[in-house]
């Protein structure tokens, strides 16, 4: 303890010296904060800290001085205001009628900054929560209206046997059609017309679109089959196919109505009854439009291309709305 | 694989296949409309059209599968009823509307 004492003298003596020759308000500041708070259980306290408000000797620093004052909670204020009192005898009254009373005043001001901030902080937040709250239920409804088609699925490619998953429909634009090797009319002509759609769009407007065939007659077509019964159209087309479970679940995503005969056997002869669509997602993955019966050679090429050209991706799209303080509504 | 093709189903992979299916379709047909004979399912036009166009019907059925021969003469009734609706709009001057579902709705609250 003694010796502690003893050290803190000699921090002391140092200090007062570095004080003296001190001309700078601010390294004035923390140099007496310093020296406080070592100094707080030392007689020779209340001398060191005389020394300081004389040494100030312009009114610029007295002020720098006193406005940087609440930092320090040292009974220097007290000897200060004195040292002040006497010092500052040029009739500078303003300065000191704030300093006198400063903490008192400061704090029932700093009270009331506090309600008024506190509140129309609380205000602004409120509000801007039930903004939020109005837009994320438009957001909803806004998704309602659009039908929720397309999802994960896991199935065979019959041209590799490998699988192929909805990860396969991402970074190109994909045309899905559902269909079965035994089709009578309908499908050899749709996919005739998916044929001219794809050289169109290659040939007249550059765009690429992957084809893929799904069948909805699993027992029948495997892979072979597919491979096989595809060699006849367009030589981009990925035929699908799985087990009859998967088939299903892939239908049951996209929304496609499908009816095998029940109780069937794969040697058996029979038609599949399903809905002719081709759906068409974009590079994310998702749905993007449906085209049916009624587009021909020319308006299904259209539309597709009017789907591609319009195409805004997702990131891009949230980039858009976001703004600098984005963060508040997270 | 020969399983999965056996018998009849062969005839329905290829494109060749399909085309000569539909062109025995076709001939048949157009020998069922010189008898004017329609709906070939009923016991009665089935006996018509196998006298009539005997040559036909077995050139159909050797090109097609039982499904597809079945399908195709549901498929001739359904046809020829949408003709037939075709046609007496425009002989009646009627225009088809093309509704929307919401203007479909509108119009059935008024």
């Amino acid at each position: 303890m003694f010796r502690s004492i003893l050290k803190n003298n000699q921090g002391l003596s140092i200090i007062n010296k570095r004080v003296t020759n001190i001309r700078n308000p601010n390294s004035f500041r923390l140099l007496s904060n310093n020296a406080c708070h070592q100094l707080q259980n030392n007689p020779l306290d209340s001398k060191s800290n005389k020394i300081s408000p004389n040494n100030t000797k312009t009114s610029t620093d007295d002020i720098t001085f006193k406005s940087k004052k609440p930092l320090s909670r040292v009974p220097i204020g007290v000897d200060g205001n004195s040292g002040y009192r006497n010092g500052n005898e040029r009739g500078n009254e303003n300065v000191n009628g704030v300093n006198s009373g400063s903490i008192e005043f400061s704090t029932w001001k700093a009270g009331i900054l506090f309600i008024i901030v506190g509140s129309a902080l609380s205000y602004f937040f409120q509000k801007e929560k039930k903004r939020l709250e109005v837009e994320r239920e438009a957001e909803a409804n806004r998704g309602y209206g659009k039908p929720l088609i397309g999802g994960p699925f896991k199935l065979i490619n019959s041209a590799t046997n490998e699988e192929f998953t909805e990860k396969d429909l991402l970074n190109k634009w994909s045309l899905i059609y559902f269909g079965f090797t035994h089709c009578p009319d309908i499908c050899p002509d749709e996919l005739d017309k998916l044929g001219i759609w794809l050289n169109t769009l290659k040939s007249k407007h550059n765009i690429e679109i992957q084809p893929i065939f799904i069948t909805c007659d699993p027992a029948r077509d495997s892979p072979d089959v597919i491979k096989e019964y595809l060699k006849d159209f367009h030589e981009d087309i990925i035929g699908l196919t799985g087990d009859y479970d998967s088939i299903k679940d892939v239908c049951k995503k996209y929304r496609v109505y499908f009816s095998t005969p029940p109780g069937i056997q794969p040697t058996q002869d029979y038609l599949v009854d399903h809905s002719v669509f081709f759906y068409l997602m974009d590079p994310e993955g998702n749905f993007a439009q449906v085209l049916g019966l009624n587009s021909d050679e020319v308006t299904g090429v259209e539309n597709i291309k009017e789907y591609v050209d319009n195409f805004v991706p997702t990131a891009e799209r949230q980039k858009r709305d976001e703004t600098w303080y984005a963060f508040l509504f997270k | 694989m020969g399983w999965l093709f056996g018998d009849n189903r062969k005839k329905v992979n290829t494109r060749q296949e399909r085309e000569k299916c539909w062109e025995s379709r076709d001939l048949f047909f157009g020998c069922l409309d010189k008898n004017n004979i329609l709906d070939v399912r009923t016991e009665k036009n089935s006996k018509l059209a196998k006298s009539a166009c005997s040559a036909e019907l077995k050139g159909f059925e050797n090109n097609c599968s039982n499904s597809w021969i079945k399908y195709f003469k549901e498929k001739r009734v359904v046809d020829f009823k949408k003709k037939k609706i075709e046609q007496e709009m425009i002989e009646n001057n009627i225009q088809p509307l093309n509704l929307s579902p919401q203007q479909y709705n509108s119009m059935q609250k008024k």
